[in-house]
C-alpha cells in the first residue's frame, strides 16, 4: 500500500470502521451468513469492471488487486475453475476469437474519449444460428468436452485463500454453469427466443449438449477442489427489467430438471449453491427454492419486484441473498448520500438472522464516479455491523 | 370467427406461415390493406401486448408475434407502396446507440412498430450519433427511437440529443428511448420526449406522438 498522506486519509474511514466491527475471519463471517447465523458484520462480495478496479487502486493507493480487496474488506475470493489446455482458440481475420463452444467474440469499445470509456467482449458470431434441424445441430463438430481442462492446480488455487477467505467457485464466461446463456451464445439471442416459442426439439437438443457438458465437468471440479471450495456459483439470466424473460411453465419445461441436477451435484459434495440472474425473477424464486437453490445473487433493485425487503420477508427463511446494490441508477447517477441510503436500506431489511452478503447487482460499471464507490464501501462497513 | 379475427389470432400466437397465407387470401378477397393492417395485424399485436403487460406472455411469445406481423406486412407491402390503399403512420428511425451491440429488444420494438403501421428504418447496433442525424434527415423521420442495454452506453443518448440541438433538428422530431437501464428519470434527464419500458408500450408511445 502506498503511504502518502493523501492515501492514508482516504483509507482512514474504512480502516477505522473495520477495526471496530471485525471479530472473525472473512471465511467464518461468510459461512455464518450463508448458514443463516449472524456474524460480526454483513460479509462483502465485490463485482467490478477492470476500469473501476484500476480507478479504485489509484484512489486508495493499492499496488495490486489483492491489496485493494484486502483493504476494502471483501470477504469472498473467486475461483475461476481449472486451467484451459484444450484446443487452441481460433483467431479470425475480422478480429474475432472463438471460445470453448466455437462462439466468436469481438471487443467493443463504449464511451470513446469520455471518463467512462471501457471495453467489453461481445458475441459476434453464433455457430448454430442458421442451422435449421436437430440433425444439423447434432453434427456440429465443436461441442466441447470437460477433458479440455487441467484440474491439477484447482485445489491449490482455492487453498491459497484458506483459512482467511471464503472461496466461491464461479468459473468464468467460458465455463460458468448455465443452460440458457450458452444456448443464446451458440444460437443467437433472438433465434433462441424464437426456438423457445416454436422449435422445442432444437431447444432440447442444444440444452442437452450444454447440460451434459456441465454434468460431467462439475463433479470433476468439486471432486478435485474438495473442502477448499466453500460455495459453487452458477448463472443464467432469466429476468428482464420488468419480469421473467420466459414463463414459469417454460422454465419448468426446459430448465427445471438440469437446475435441480446442478444443485444436487454441488450438495452431494457438501457445497451450497449461489445462482446469478439479472432482472426480475420474482415469479421463479419459489421454483428455484424447490429445486435446491441456497443463495440468490444479483437482486437488481431497479427491476420490478426485486426489492430486497420484500424478498427477505417472503423468501428469507429458505433462501440467502447476495447483491441488491443498484448499478443502473444509484451508483452511476446518484450522489454519495443516495449510495449510503441504499446500503442502509439493504442492511436494515436483509441482515436479520444472517442470510445476506453485500454486493452490487452486477459489476460496478465504468460510468460510476469514485466518490460513489468510496461511499458504497464505507457504508457497507458502517451499516453492516450486527 | 371472421377471417380478419383469424388473422389477428395467427399474429397473436406467432403463426407466421398461417398469417402470411391468410393475408394473401384476404387480399385476394379484395379486403383493403388498411383493413387487414388494422383489424388483423394491429389487433393481433395489441392482443399479445395486453398479455405481455399482464404477464401471461413473455419475450418468446412477443418475438414470434412480432415476426408474424412483419411477414404478413411483407405480403401487403406491394399494395402499400402502390399508395392507394394504405398509408404508413409515420417514419421511425431506430437503432442501438454507439458502444452497444445488443439488439434483441430493439428488434422487437422495430418489428412491432412496423407491424403497427409505422415505416421503420432500422440502423442496427453501435450506431454513431452522426449516423442517426444523417438518417433522420434523409428519411424525414417523425420519430427517433434509441435503445441501449449496457448501462454505460446510455450516455451516448445524451450526445445524440446535443447533436440534434446543434443541428437545429431537435424540435422537428419526437425522441423515444428504451432499454433495460433507461427509465423515465433518465428520459427526463436527457430531455427526450418519451420512454417505454417494453415493446408494446413503445408502440403506444409512438402512436401518442401522432395525436
Amino acid at each position: 500500500m502506498k503511504d502518502d498522506p493523501i492515501y492514508k486519509d482516504r483509507r482512514y474511514r474504512i480502516n477505522e470502521l473495520r477495526e471496530k466491527s471485525e471479530k472473525m475471519t472473512s471465511r467464518e463471517r461468510a459461512l455464518k451468513a450463508i448458514n443463516f447465523e449472524e456474524p460480526d458484520r454483513i460479509p462483502i462480495d465485490n463485482w467490478m469492471v477492470p476500469e473501476i478496479k484500476t480507478r479504485c487502486m489509484d484512489y486508495w493507493g493499492c499496488e495490486d488487486e489483492e491489496e485493494l480487496l484486502a483493504f476494502l474488506g471483501v470477504d469472498v475470493r473467486d475461483n475461476f475453475g481449472p486451467s484451459y489446455v484444450g484446443q487452441e482458440f481460433k483467431k479470425f481475420d475480422d478480429g474475432t476469437v472463438a471460445d470453448l463452444w466455437g462462439v466468436r467474440r469481438k471487443i467493443v469499445t463504449y464511451g470513446k474519449g469520455t471518463f467512462h470509456e471501457g471495453k467489453f467482449k461481445e458475441v459476434a458470431w453464433s455457430p448454430l444460428e442458421h442451422m435449421t434441424s436437430v440433425e444439423e445441430i447434432e453434427s456440429y463438430e465443436a461441442w466441447p468436452t470437460p477433458d479440455w481442462w487441467d484440474y491439477s492446480k484447482l485445489k491449490e488455487d482455492c487453498a491459497y485463500w484458506h483459512p482467511e477467505y471464503f472461496v466461491l467457485n464461479k468459473g468464468d464466461r467460458l465455463d460458468r454453469t448455465a443452460q440458457l446463456k450458452p444456448m443464446m451464445y451458440l444460437r443467437g439471442i433472438q433465434q433462441t427466443f424464437i426456438d423457445l416459442a416454436v422449435n422445442p426439439d432444437i431447444v432440447e437438443c442444444i440444452r442437452d449438449h450444454v447440460v451434459n457438458y456441465f454434468l460431467e465437468y462439475n463433479p470433476k471440479v468439486f471432486g478435485v477442489g474438495g473442502d477448499e471450495i466453500d460455495m459453487f456459483m452458477m448463472g443464467d439470466d432469466m429476468g428482464g427489467q420488468r419480469g421473467p424473460l420466459i414463463s414459469v411453465e417454460m422454465w419448468r419445461r426446459y430448465f427445471r430438471d438440469a437446475f435441480r441436477k446442478y444443485c444436487d451435484i454441488a450438495h452431494k459434495y457438501g457445497l451450497k449453491v449461489m445462482y446469478h440472474t439479472c432482472g426480475d425473477v420474482y415469479q421463479l424464486i419459489p421454483e428455484f427454492i424447490e429445486n435446491g437453490l441456497d443463495c440468490l445473487q444479483s437482486l437488481q433493485p431497479q427491476a420490478t419486484n426485486m426489492d430486497i425487503k420484500r424478498l427477505k420477508q417472503e423468501f428469507g427463511k429458505d433462501l440467502s441473498f447476495q447483491g441488491g446494490m443498484d448499478i443502473q441508477q444509484v451508483l452511476p447517477l446518484g450522489t454519495p448520500e443516495d449510495v449510503r441510503k441504499m446500503v442502509k436500506y439493504a442492511a436494515e431489511n436483509a441482515k436479520r438472522g444472517g442470510g445476506y452478503i453485500f454486493g452490487t447487482a452486477h459489476n460496478i460499471q465504468a460510468d460510476t464516479h469514485i466518490e460513489n464507490v468510496a461511499a458504497l464501501f464505507e457504508a457497507y462497513h458502517e451499516y453492516g455491523v450486527y | 370467427m371472421s377471417t380478419l379475427e383469424k388473422l389477428s389470432e395467427y399474429v397473436e400466437t406467432g403463426k407466421s406461415k398461417e398469417a402470411k397465407a391468410l393475408t394473401q387470401k384476404l387480399l385476394g378477397d379484395n379486403i383493403s390493406a388498411d383493413k387487414i393492417v388494422h383489424d388483423g395485424i394491429i389487433a393481433g399485436l395489441d392482443a399479445i401486448g395486453e398479455k405481455f403487460a399482464a404477464f401471461s406472455a413473455f419475450v418468446p411469445e412477443l418475438m414470434v408475434a412480432a415476426m408474424a406481423a412483419r411477414e404478413s406486412l411483407e405480403v401487403l407491402r406491394p399494395k402499400m407502396t402502390q399508395g392507394t390503399l394504405h398509408k404508413t403512420l409515420a417514419t421511425v428511425v431506430i437503432g442501438t446507440v454507439e458502444g452497444d451491440v445488443h439488439d434483441v429488444g430493439k428488434n422487437i420494438v422495430a418489428m412491432m412498430l412496423e407491424g403497427g403501421g409505422f415505416n421503420v428504418i432500422d440502423l442496427g447496433v453501435d450506431v454513431p450519433p452522426a449516423k442517426f442525424l444523417k438518417e433522420v434527415q434523409y428519411h424525414e423521420a417523425e420519430i427517433l427511437a434509441l435503445s441501449s442495454l449496457y448501462s454505460p452506453t446510455r450516455l451516448a443518448m445524451k450526445d445524440i440529443m446535443e447533436a440534434l440541438k446543434t443541428e437545429g433538428l431537435r424540435d422537428k422530431i419526437k425522441i423515444m428511448v428504451g432499454g433495460a437501464p433507461i427509465d423515465q428519470a433518465f428520459c427526463d434527464l436527457i430531455g427526450a420526449d418519451g420512454y417505454a419500458p417494453d415493446a408494446p408500450q413503445a408502440v403506444k408511445l409512438a402512436r401518442s406522438f401522432l395525436v
